[in-house]
């Protein structure tokens, strides 16, 4: 019988403490771990958003283009360099483009917006706008075809009718929109889909036509087959005004986005701006997006590349507000699993003062009888430490299913807070960060908690006087 | 031989505004199997007697000599290392560890003393069979009778082999068979094994087996006499 023994048959001596501490401790690792995993997700989202599938996570400027970001600061950016840099090991892919903005006019309705010149085939590799290509769109008209052909259930047409001029990319967001089943429904879903066909195709390579996002075409009234007019400034100040068919329509997540967005090919967009060869950005993904991987890429691209004028910034540095934003989100999430441990170590702390106080007769009778105090206060820390263990191992048990339900299914927010989001630039979702090492840095911190909780009633211990001990 | 030496043994209380003279001057030895019982009323002095014997307690001035070491000097781990193997302790509340079996709470001493897994369990055995227990190895101290957990206490006292054992009020929790069953083994134990018992009690049973009864009386000796013990 050694001093774990003793220890671990003494926390079932008081089963109901037992019980009370460790799950005092298990949901404080829980909830630790959904609010990190919420905030990291949060994060996850926000580069998948804006870094992964738009800016890409390192890209290649004009050394003024990030204070300046206009057509003067643009670069020539002749196909071999493309070529070159795809042959980079780790470089997923490579994506020039030109931004710039016009007015953007049918009829009467004119809007500001941001045309973006792309290669239709390389831009597959990153934005890959064909995938936000709208399929479906819910009409009135759908509608009532719908229920004239009365092969739909009631309730799902009801639904429909919260759905009117909502667009779609896919069957699977008109099921989530629907709140319905999209295997068990998919008799149901086929009818709608081929109901709601909307026409529209991506770009080809020498296409003239351009893709409109959902909520400009909404605004503007447009839909395929139109004629959009642009008009803007091009290079050097010249006057930059097309023509131009609409092929398809976009949706985007980021409502900003959804807004003001034009996709046209990069020949097209050059011969608009007068911009010859040149681009603003090229945009590149990488195979290893960790910090240490996207800085060993940022060297070797800029030995790569030998033009002065030109620069390589990681999304960190072409997006700083994005970064500031994560930055003092963390610091406040940070903060608040302070508290949130701050409170726990005052719970575990009392049941170990609780506990000491309850045996300090039985201390006594041991260190009388023979046993040296440092023993004593080795079964003491197991003690705890086993309650530590027993809790964090239970709330980083519990939480792994709802970190891969929430994960894969995240929850889509409603009301005045998506529109918060929303106004933010970002889609209105709330996904859970997947399992990593931020789960094993919860159950360290409480564990260490346990083990500094034990602290004062060690040195209680230490000073005990076995005549007052058995007195008490 | 001389086990223990008290020399003008004195514990003074300060810890409320009056000071408590608890022991006053108390000069007494001990020899090699003796079977003392202390008596006195409540608040004479013999537990705080005992504790600084069994060197739970210092005395404010005066000297304790066991088996030729000055206890009342010995500080911290030292102090614990020599109860370890000098002294064995009953008490009144039995206070057993409640999470080990008879067989264990037995083995806990030797364990801590370092003696070798196997050597253990056969003496825990040997001492648990001596007192009665022989069946009852495995069972918990909840599962167990007073008096039987007393002869466990016993037991475990004795597991250290030390130079004596200090049994404070060993028999005030007992019913009258439990504390003659008790009072049986322990005199069988004097007997035969020569072991030193000194009590403190009240329990008139206990003063008619001591060979030796001291009388305290606000902390002093006030009487010290040998007799026969009663059969």
């Amino acid at each position: 019988m050694n001093l774990l023994k003793i220890a671990w048959r003494n926390l079932w001596r008081n089963k109901r403490r037992t019980a009370i501490t460790a799950s005092s401790i298990l949901f404080a690792v829980f909830f630790a771990i959904i609010m990190r995993a919420q905030q990291l997700g949060s994060y996850g989202h926000m580069i998948k958003n804006a870094i992964e599938s738009y800016s890409g996570f390192i890209q290649i400027q004009h050394e003024n283009y990030q204070d300046d970001p206009s057509l003067e600061n643009t670069f020539d950016c002749p196909e071999e360099l493309i070529s070159n840099l795809e042959k980079v090991q780790g470089v997923k892919a490579v994506v020039p483009r030109v931004e710039t903005f016009a007015m953007t006019s049918t009829g009467t309705l004119t809007k500001g917006t941001l045309v973006i010149g792309i290669d239709p085939e390389k831009e597959q590799k990153l934005s890959n706008p064909e995938n936000l290509l709208v399929r479906y769109r819910i009409t009135p008209d759908v509608i009532a075809r719908l229920k004239e052909k009365n092969q739909i259930p009631k309730e799902i047409i009801d639904k429909l009718n919260g759905l009117i001029n909502n667009s779609y990319t896919s069957t699977g967001t008109i099921a989530m929109n629907l709140e319905i089943d999209k295997e068990l429904n998919k008799e149901y879903l086929d009818i709608i889909a081929s109901a709601s066909q909307f026409p529209g195709k991506y770009l080809t390579k020498d296409d003239i036509g351009v893709l409109v996002s959902d909520r400009l075409s909404k605004y503007l009234i447009i839909s395929i087959g139109d004629t959009l007019v642009l008009m803007g400034q091009g290079f050097h100040g010249s006057t930059a005004a097309g023509l131009y068919p609409v092929r398809g329509i976009v949706k985007f997540a980021n409502p900003e986005l959804d807004n003001k967005l034009i996709y046209m090919t990069l020949p097209v967009a050059q011969s608009f701006a007068s911009l010859g060869s040149n681009v603003t950005t090229i945009a590149i993904n990488l195979n290893d997006n960790s910090d240490e991987g996207m800085i060993a890429m940022q060297a070797t691209l800029k030995g790569m590349i030998l033009s002065k004028e030109l620069t390589v910034k990681t999304w960190k540095e072409f997006n700083k507000i994005l970064m500031q934003q994560i930055d003092s989100d963390n610091q406040t999430g940070k903060a608040f699993l302070a508290l949130l441990y701050f409170i726990i170590f005052f719970g575990i702390f009392g049941t170990v003062l609780m506990m000491i106080h309850e045996r300090y007769h039985e201390f006594g009778v041991v260190v009388s009888i023979g046993m040296k105090k440092t023993k004593l206060m080795f079964i003491i820390v197991f003690e705890m430490f086993f309650i530590g263990v027993i809790g964090v191992l239970s709330g980083m048990l519990i939480s792994l299913p709802v970190l891969y339900y929430y994960h894969f299914n995240p929850y889509r927010l409603t009301g005045d807070m998506a529109q918060i989001i929303e106004d933010m630039g970002f889609e209105a979702i709330m996904p859970l960060a997947w399992i990593d090492t931020y789960i094993l840095w919860q159950g360290f911190v409480v564990i260490l908690m346990v083990i500094l909780s034990c602290i004062y009633p060690l040195r209680k211990v230490m000073k005990l006087k076995e005549s007052e001990a058995l007195r008490a | 031989m001389n086990v223990i030496e008290l020399k003008n043994v004195e514990k003074v209380y300060n810890d409320s505004e009056i000071k408590v003279h608890a022991v006053r001057g108390v000069d007494l030895t001990f020899e090699q199997g003796e079977f003392t019982a202390i008596v006195g009323p409540s608040g004479s002095g013999k537990t705080t007697l005992l504790n600084m014997l069994g060197g739970l307690d210092k005395p404010t001035s005066g000297e304790i000599i066991i088996g030729g070491t000055k206890v009342s000097e010995l500080k911290g781990s030292k102090l614990i290392d020599f109860r370890l193997h000098n002294i064995g302790f009953v008490f009144q509340s039995y206070n057993l560890i409640p999470v080990l079996s008879a067989k264990e709470n037995v083995e806990f001493i030797m364990e801590m003393q370092g003696v070798p897994s196997k050597q253990r369990y056969l003496r825990a055995k040997e001492l648990l069979e001596s007192v009665g227990l022989g069946d009852r190895l495995d069972s918990r101290p909840n599962k167990l009778s007073g008096g039987q957990q007393q002869r466990v206490a016993v037991a475990r006292a004795l597991a250290s082999k030390p130079k004596f054992i200090l049994a404070d009020e060993p028999t005030a929790n007992l019913d009258t068979k439990s504390t003659e069953n008790l009072l049986d083994i322990m005199e069988k134990l004097n007997h035969d094994a020569g072991m030193t018992f000194i009590f403190s009690t009240h329990d008139q049973r206990v003063v008619n087996k001591a060979h030796r009864v001291i009388l305290l009386e606000d902390g002093v000796v006030t009487s010290d006499e040998r007799q026969t013990p009663h059969q």
